[in-house]
Order: C-alpha cells, then sequence, then structure tokens
C-alpha cells in the first residue's frame, strides 16, 4: 500500500483553533505515535481524520492517497472508508464490545469482503491472536487482555491499512499493555500504517517510528522515537520524559510509627476461583505500603478487606482502638465515578463539611495547597479535568483526617505529568497529617518511588 | 450455555411463585382489615344489594347477619375464608350467593381485553416517539414527546376519561361515551390507559436508545464499517429492548391502578368494575376475589417481564 498523507489537518471550534494546522506523512511499516498530556488536542486528530468528531468542531485540510483526496472538511466522505481503509481501536475495549453478544459474530462483522466467508475469516483472526477458546464468550467473561485482543480483531478484520489508536492503554495492567503493543507491532509488520495518540510513553518507546509531542493543539516537536524520546530538544518533552515514575527524583517517606492495622491469614474466593489465600499484613503509622500484583489477582479486594469494605472468607483484621470508622478512607480509581454526576462538586464537598463539622477555612485551605481554584466547585465532576477532580477526590477524603488511605489505582487513568503532580500532592498532605498509605497499582516503578515497602500477591 | 439459562428460568419462576403466596397473603388481610372498617353497618348494606334500599328494614338486615355470620368475631371469619381460599375456593358472593371465581371468570375476559388494547396502544405509540427522540434529542419529537408524557403522567386517569368522553363522544360523537357490547365502546377506555402509559413508554424508550447509539459499542461498530441501520439492527435492538422491557415492566402497575377507575367511568364490565360495586355493597369475598386476581395479574406481569428479559439478554439474570 501506498504511504497516506494529511496536509494542513487543523481543528476549530467556531474560531477558536484547537488545533494548529499540520502536515504529516504516514508511511507503511513505521508507527507514528503522538504524545501529550490529556487536553492536549490530539485524540481531536483521530477524529478529524476518521470524521467523528463531536458537534460544533470543523475539521480542515485533507487525507490523500496516490491520487485520491479527501476534503477533511467534509466528515461524510469517510464513512465508506470505515473498517476498509480507516479503523479506530478503542479506548477501553471492555465497553467497545457489544454486552449482549458473542465474540465471533462481533469480529465477523467487520469483515468487508465477501459475506460469505466472514466467520471463516473472523475465526481465522481469533485462532492467529490466541482466542479460539473465546469465540462463544460474551465480552464480560473475557478479561482486560482477552478484550483488548478481540477488539483489535474486530478492528483490523476489515483490512484497513491504516489504524488509528486513541489512548488504547488506558488502565490496562502491565500484561495487557505489552499484549497491545504486541498487536501495534504485528499490525505494522504486516504493512500497514498505524497512528497511535497516546500519554502512555513506554508505549511509544516500544513502538519506535516517528514521534510528535503536542501541547495545547500545537506540535511542539516531531521525529524519529529514538532521538526525541533519547534527546528531546523542546523543555516541554523534557519535561514529559521527566514525568515518567522512572525518572522521578527520590522521594523521602517519613518514618513509620506504631501498628495502626494487622491483618492475619486473610483469605478471599470468588466462587470457585480463590483469589489469595493467607495473606498476613501489618501496616504501622505514617507508613507507605504499594500492593502489587496483574489486574484480576484481588490486590483492590485485599484493599477492600483492610478497610472492613468487603468481608474476607477466612482471617480477621484488627484496627488499633480508639479511631473513628471514618479514620479509614478509600481513593477510588475512577474519580469520575466517585463522584455524582449531577450534584455539583460545591454540594458534594460541603456535605462532607458539614458531616465532619469542619470550617469552611479547612476546605478552602486544601483547594489553595492543591492548587485548585475554588471557581471549581460550581462545577459538575465531568466539567473538570481527571487530574483536577482525583485532587477534589483527594480533598474529599483529606477532610475527614483518616489515619489510613487506601488508594486504588489512583493515577492509571492521568497522563504523566497530570500523574507526578498528583501523587506529589497526595504524599505531601498524607505526610502533613501523618496519614498512612496503602498503594494498589501494577506500575512498579510508581509503586518504588512512592511507598518504602512493597507486597507482591 | 443452556444450563445457565435453565437456572436462570428455575430461578426466576421460583422468586415469583414464592412472591405470587406472600402478596396473596398480604392483600387478603389488608382487604379484610380494610373492610372492616368500612364506615356503616355491614348487614344492612348487603340487605339492600339483595332486596333494594326501599324494602330493607332491621328485621332484614339481622337475618343477613344471622345468615352470614356476621355477628362472628372478625377473626373467626378472616380464619374461616383462609380456610377456603387454601382449598382453592374464593367463597361465594354476599349480595348474589354465586361463586365469586364464577363471576369474576366474566368480567376477567373483559379486563383483559381493556390491557391488551391499552398496552397495544401505548407501545404502538410509544415505540416509534421514542425512538425519532432518541435518535434526534432535542429535536422537535424529542420536546413533544416530553411536553405529552409530562402531562399524560401528571393527569389522572379519571380527568383524561372525562376529558376524552367529552371530547370524542360528546362534541364529537365519534363513539359512544361508555357501555359495552356495541361497536366503539373499547375504544375510549383503551385510550385513556394506553395514552397514560404511552407517554412514559415514549421516555423510557428515548433514554435506552439514546443511552445505546452514545455508547462505545455502538460507536465502534459504525467505525468498524457497519452501515447505521445494520449497526442499529445488530447492536442497536437487544440492548435497547432489555432496557425498555425491564423498566416498561415495572410500570405496568399503572394498568392495574388504571383499570379499576377507568373501567368504572366508562361502565367496562372488567374486574375494576366489579371490584368498585363490591366495594359498594360491602360484597366482602368478592373485594378480596377481585383485589387477589389483580396482584396475581401483577405478578404474573413481573414474572413475564423478567422471562422476556432472560430470553433477551444473554448475561442471565444479575446474581443477588
Amino acid at each position: 500500500m501506498n504511504s497516506l498523507h494529511l496536509d494542513g489537518v487543523a481543528v476549530y471550534q467556531q474560531q477558536h483553533c484547537l488545533l494548529q494546522a499540520l502536515d504529516l506523512t504516514l508511511y507503511p511499516g513505521e508507527a507514528l505515535t503522538v504524545l501529550g498530556e490529556s487536553g492536549s488536542g490530539k485524540s481531536l486528530l483521530a477524529h478529524a481524520i476518521m470524521g467523528t468528531l463531536p458537534a460544533g468542531l470543523r475539521a480542515r485540510g485533507q487525507l490523500r492517497q496516490g491520487s485520491q483526496t479527501w476534503p477533511l472538511a467534509d466528515a461524510a466522505n469517510r464513512r465508506a472508508l470505515w473498517g476498509q481503509q480507516l479503523a479506530i481501536l478503542p479506548q477501553e475495549p471492555a465497553t467497545a464490545l457489544d454486552p449482549t453478544m458473542r465474540v465471533l459474530p462481533q469480529v465477523a462483522e467487520g469483515w468487508r469482503g465477501e459475506a460469505g466467508s466472514a466467520q471463516a475469516e473472523a475465526r481465522g483472526q481469533l485462532a492467529r491472536l490466541g482466542l479460539q477458546a473465546a469465540q462463544r464468550h460474551y465480552p464480560h467473561q473475557l478479561s482486560g487482555g482477552m478484550a483488548q485482543r478481540v477488539a483489535f480483531a474486530a478492528a483490523t478484520l476489515g483490512g484497513a491499512g491504516l489504524l488509528l489508536a486513541d489512548e488504547p492503554s488506558k488502565g490496562l495492567d502491565n500484561r495487557a499493555c505489552a499484549t497491545l503493543a504486541q498487536l501495534l507491532q504485528q499490525h505494522l509488520a504486516d504493512g500497514r500504517c498505524l497512528l497511535t495518540i497516546t500519554h502512555d510513553i513506554a508505549l511509544a518507546r516500544t513502538l519506535g517510528g516517528q514521534v510528535l509531542v503536542m501541547r495545547g493543539g500545537e506540535v511542539v516537536e516531531h521525529g524519529p522515537a529514538s532521538r526525541v524520546l533519547q534527546q528531546p530538544q523542546h523543555p516541554y518533552t523534557q519535561q514529559l520524559l521527566a514525568a515518567e515514575p522512572p525518572a522521578w527524583p527520590a522521594i523521602a517517606h517519613p518514618a513509620p510509627g506504631d501498628w495502626l492495622l494487622q491483618g492475619r491469614s486473610l483469605a478471599k474466593a470468588y466462587g470457585s476461583q480463590a483469589l489469595f489465600r493467607n495473606v498476613d499484613i501489618d501496616i504501622a503509622a505514617g507508613e507507605r505500603v504499594a500492593l502489587l500484583a496483574d489486574s484480576g489477582a484481588g490486590k483492590s479486594t485485599l484493599g477492600n478487606i483492610l478497610l472492613g469494605l468487603t468481608r474476607a472468607d477466612h482471617g480477621s483484621v484488627r484496627y488499633r482502638d480508639g479511631l473513628p470508622r471514618t479514620a479509614w478512607q478509600k481513593l477510588y480509581q475512577d474519580p469520575v465515578q466517585a463522584f455524582a454526576p449531577h450534584i455539583s462538586l460545591h454540594t458534594a464537598l460541603h456535605d462532607v463539611l458539614q458531616h465532619c463539622g469542619q470550617p469552611l477555612a479547612s476546605l478552602e485551605t486544601l483547594l489553595h495547597r492543591l492548587r485548585l481554584s475554588p471557581g471549581l466547585l460550581a462545577r459538575k465532576p465531568s466539567q473538570v479535568s481527571g487530574g483536577e477532580l482525583q485532587r477534589l477526590a483527594l480533598i474529599r477524603t483529606l477532610l475527614l483526617q483518616p489515619a489510613l488511605l487506601f488508594a486504588d489505582e489512583p493515577t492509571s487513568r492521568l497522563d504523566p505529568l497530570t500523574q507526578q503532580d498528583t501523587v506529589h500532592c497526595l504524599l505531601d498532605e498524607l505526610a502533613r497529617i501523618g496519614c498512612a498509605l496503602l498503594l494498589v497499582t501494577h506500575d512498579h516503578a510508581l509503586a518504588g518511588k512512592t511507598t518504602s515497602r512493597q507486597l507482591r500477591l | 450455555m443452556a444450563a445457565i439459562t435453565q437456572h436462570g428460568l428455575a430461578r426466576v419462576l421460583g422468586q415469583r411463585l414464592i412472591q405470587a403466596l406472600v402478596v396473596s397473603l398480604l392483600v387478603a388481610t389488608l382487604c379484610f382489615v380494610l373492610v372492616q372498617q368500612l364506615p356503616g353497618d355491614m348487614a344492612f348494606r348487603i340487605a339492600a344489594g339483595r332486596y333494594g334500599y326501599d324494602y330493607v328494614d332491621a328485621a332484614a338486615a339481622d337475618a343477613v347477619r344471622q345468615e352470614l355470620g356476621l355477628a362472628q368475631p372478625a377473626w373467626q371469619q378472616f380464619a374461616h375464608w383462609l380456610q377456603q381460599l387454601a382449598h382453592g375456593q374464593l367463597g361465594q358472593s354476599l349480595v348474589t350467593g354465586g361463586a365469586v371465581l364464577e363471576e369474576i371468570g366474566h368480567h376477567l375476559g373483559a379486563t383483559l381485553q381493556l390491557a391488551a388494547a391499552s398496552v397495544a396502544l401505548a407501545l404502538g405509540l410509544g415505540l416509534p416517539l421514542g425512538l425519532a427522540s432518541g435518535l434526534r434529542p432535542g429535536g422537535w419529537a424529542d420536546r413533544l414527546t416530553l411536553l405529552a408524557s409530562v402531562a399524560l403522567r401528571a393527569l389522572p386517569p379519571f380527568l383524561l376519561g372525562l376529558m376524552l368522553m367529552l371530547g370524542l363522544s360528546v362534541q364529537l360523537g365519534w363513539v359512544p361515551a361508555a357501555g359495552h357490547g356495541e361497536d366503539g365502546n373499547l375504544l375510549l377506555p383503551a385510550l385513556t390507559l394506553g395514552l397514560g402509559l404511552s407517554g412514559l413508554t415514549a421516555r423510557i424508550v428515548r433514554d435506552s436508545v439514546l443511552a445505546v447509539v452514545q455508547s462505545d459499542y455502538y460507536r465502534f461498530a459504525l467505525t468498524k464499517g457497519l452501515s447505521p441501520w445494520r449497526a442499529f439492527w445488530r447492536h442497536g435492538l437487544r440492548n435497547i429492548g432489555v432496557t425498555v422491557v425491564a423498566y416498561a415492566g415495572v410500570q405496568l402497575v399503572l394498568l392495574i391502578e388504571g383499570v379499576v377507575v377507568v373501567e368504572s367511568l366508562f361502565a367496562w364490565p372488567g374486574i375494576g368494575h366489579a371490584l368498585v360495586h363490591a366495594v359498594f355493597w360491602r360484597d366482602v369475598p368478592m373485594i378480596q376475589g377481585c383485589t387477589l386476581l389483580l396482584a396475581w395479574l401483577f405478578v404474573l406481569l413481573n414474572t413475564l417481564t423478567d422471562l422476556l428479559c432472560l430470553a433477551i439478554d444473554p448475561r442471565g439474570p444479575a446474581e443477588p
């Protein structure tokens, strides 16, 4: 297949430019990765190419292959290319699969050739991805990594020459991320084009090819991955690379105090599947402990058991006397789901203030310290960014003066810059009130930097 | 998968059977207690029901009291009735002396006919309107159905019924105002019940269509290259169906509440109509029979809803 050219791609909201005009060439077999923090306009690029921009946004420029051109301003002219020449690998594969349809027909319907051979093609594709046994499964019976492979099979069965992957590694654990990288490399090895949009620098490094760094709708750096990711020129790229947990400077941890919580010979099983058995865990006041494991290993469940949110099948948890029930708090993985969607943040936080009898001033101090504008409170949870919302969720728990904060993958949905910022806020605030941290994560580097002790399940 | 479905089926039917038993007991007890609380001399009212008000005196009322054992303590009467119920008998009407089961049997057909016509009307109106609203949120169909459904839900059925009667029958003379057995008798009561239900159905359909069309899997289906029509057929209908059946099934309770009022208003000889008359004549077994039947009808509707959900949704019933 020929290389694909994008000439002067730009996105506007009325007169306001959200994505500045840029020219790109996609070569078969070479990855192009767009890096940047959330809200840098990088997803708009994928939607502009696909013709799926939200209402109110206009694209400019054109897509060109050989002698054919498609002006991007007219979104409808690319619909005929969907599946055959343009395909999009969805974010969060688990929700991109129809919950009421078996795997095989969902993949088979992506076939754009002769209808009779769709089933056979889909079977072949699933077999190549090691999913023969899952053909008759429903999506809720798949693990995260399996769902990722099914979505990949469905997106690529039509044989599209250009695959757009928009934040494909969001919310995936290490193993699923590795699977994803393999799939994308395989796609490139077949001599096709790949445009990946991500904030995952590790993924960009694995894919190689060209890298494009974007900030505020503007390209700040563009070049071969080996150069951009090794010797970044632009200060923003340097900042982005320094925000990866392995590159963080060492963090000083407070010395642990008296014991706070003791879990003894804990066990939990769901149905016939045992998650863990005979787990002993001690946490001291002010201590920072990480629980490391792949998804599905029960690390969140163990945290919930320690907090008393889930009952263990065996074993017991002892808490230090004299602490109220609210001293054991949890910070959730997805802040959007941790807030009632139609209640303003003002109400959500003031209810907590009232409940714990704290003055308004303590909320204002916290907002100020976490660099959040009080004006944000007038909004609904969906109207603030993920990083801001996670910091607001942190404030919500801090108001209750916790002795232990169980943070369940608190930054897995945030980009590296926001992650670094959020984690530093978290650690500073916990140190200030002497609160212990139990961090559940699958990111070893993050666990190594943020905690003084790591436990593997 | 077959094993899961069978398991689900057994669970649904088992749960509903228990529910039917509990509901029967509660409804029967409540009914009995409430009837005992009604003002006035029960024997006098029953005698009036039998012989007419002009021919009733204290002696006639006493005779009725003796005959029906109304002087017995209330709990004895209730125990007696429960005993009968356990043998599958609903007793005799105090007024006509006929078996309650037979009397209700006459009425059940009329009620089912009315209910079926109303549901057909509600679906016929609600489904297309809901689809149109859901596919174009904020469009004219959406705004219109929102207004209509709020208005229809806010209007109590008797008021809506009266308005329809005045408009379609008195003013326009298209259909008879009330009655049974003539052509067009069914239209007004069915319209009254159906309109109320259709507004709600339309909103439920609208919300689930919108949720499905905006879902990740629906967008993914489109970008896989499926035509809009094929994406809707393959991924839209079933997912919309799951929510619509579950919610609409619960809302069918409106049908049971509406049947009593609407049947009385339009002199439609169904169970609701019979119930109102039975209350008027203090015909306790008849009241109990009618309410029990309506309660069973409610459990039956819920069971059908569950089974339909089970058939549509391959994931099986939610774990408790």
